[in-house]
């Protein structure tokens, strides 16, 4: 025996989801600002930038440094991304390697 | 060899006619070049769209502002005297122009990976752009040191 089914009721395509807090959060101010290691660059110039550009104690600047030094790399800080942008130009307006990007 | 002081707060380059002249030299050599793209331009975006709107709106000051810098310092040798007193903004300015020249140098010898100075051929030392690198390089500790004291 067939059976009918009763139709289908029609329904509104479901919007599309918010994206939540923590998702704009994180598109919004999870941005990294990385120096990268570059062979020219003196160590104690890259320590003196690093406190000048974003407030850091000697002891900081210089694990990161060393960080950038050992690693390659190493994120330096992370801002929402207008800010980060700004912070990368002041990198590359000292010489230094730099990129921003979501972690 | 030049010098950099600090005395009362003031940081002080003491440089005399010959390295003057050799400074405003480097200058004139590698500013060509470095308005120039240069291969090691930073990129700030992996995004290509992105980097092309940073290329858009951002680098133009930037390099604006790198051409302020070696003209303050350009200037600043040209004006005759043997001690030049600077302010941190100055400094740090010619810190700058200095890192960029740095930069050109190296990118004129090839040079890829840290330890180059161990192991630079001969060939290579005798070029004036590894000199430029060491003499500036100097120079950035000395004036590091002065804003750090």
């Amino acid at each position: 025996m067939a059976t009918t089914s009763a139709p289908t009721p029609t329904k509104a395509p479901a919007p599309a989801k918010a994206p939540g807090r923590e998702e704009r959060d994180q598109r919004e101010f999870g941005w990294n600002v990385m120096v990268w290691n570059d062979p020219i660059t003196l160590m104690s110039y890259v320590v003196l930038v690093l406190r000048k550009l974003f407030g850091y104690d000697h002891a900081t600047a210089t694990r990161l440094m060393l960080q950038v030094h050992n690693e390659g790399r190493a994120v330096v800080a992370t801002q929402p991304r207008e800010q980060a942008e700004v912070s990368v130009a002041q990198l590359h307006s000292f010489g230094l390697q730099a990129t921003l990007g979501r972690p | 060899m030049a010098q950099v002081l600090r005395r009362r707060g003031r940081i002080q380059v003491k440089v005399d006619k010959r390295e003057r002249e050799a400074l405003i030299g480097i200058i004139d050599s590698l500013s060509p070049r470095l308005a120039a793209p240069l291969a090691s331009a930073p990129r700030a975006y992996d995004d290509a769209k992105l980097q092309a709107e940073y290329d858009r709106w951002v680098r133009p000051d930037i390099e604006k502002g790198r051409e302020a810098d070696l003209t303050m310092v350009r200037d600043a040798l040209s004006g005759g005297e043997d001690t030049l007193p600077l302010t941190e903004a100055q400094t740090l300015a010619w810190l700058r122009a200095f890192n960029h020249l740095r930069v050109a140098a190296g990118e004129i010898l090839g040079i890829e990976g840290d330890g180059w100075e161990d192991t630079a051929t001969e060939a290579t030392k005798q070029k004036p752009e590894y000199g430029i690198l060491i003499a500036l390089g100097y120079l950035q500790e000395e004036l590091v040191a002065a804003l750090d004291s």
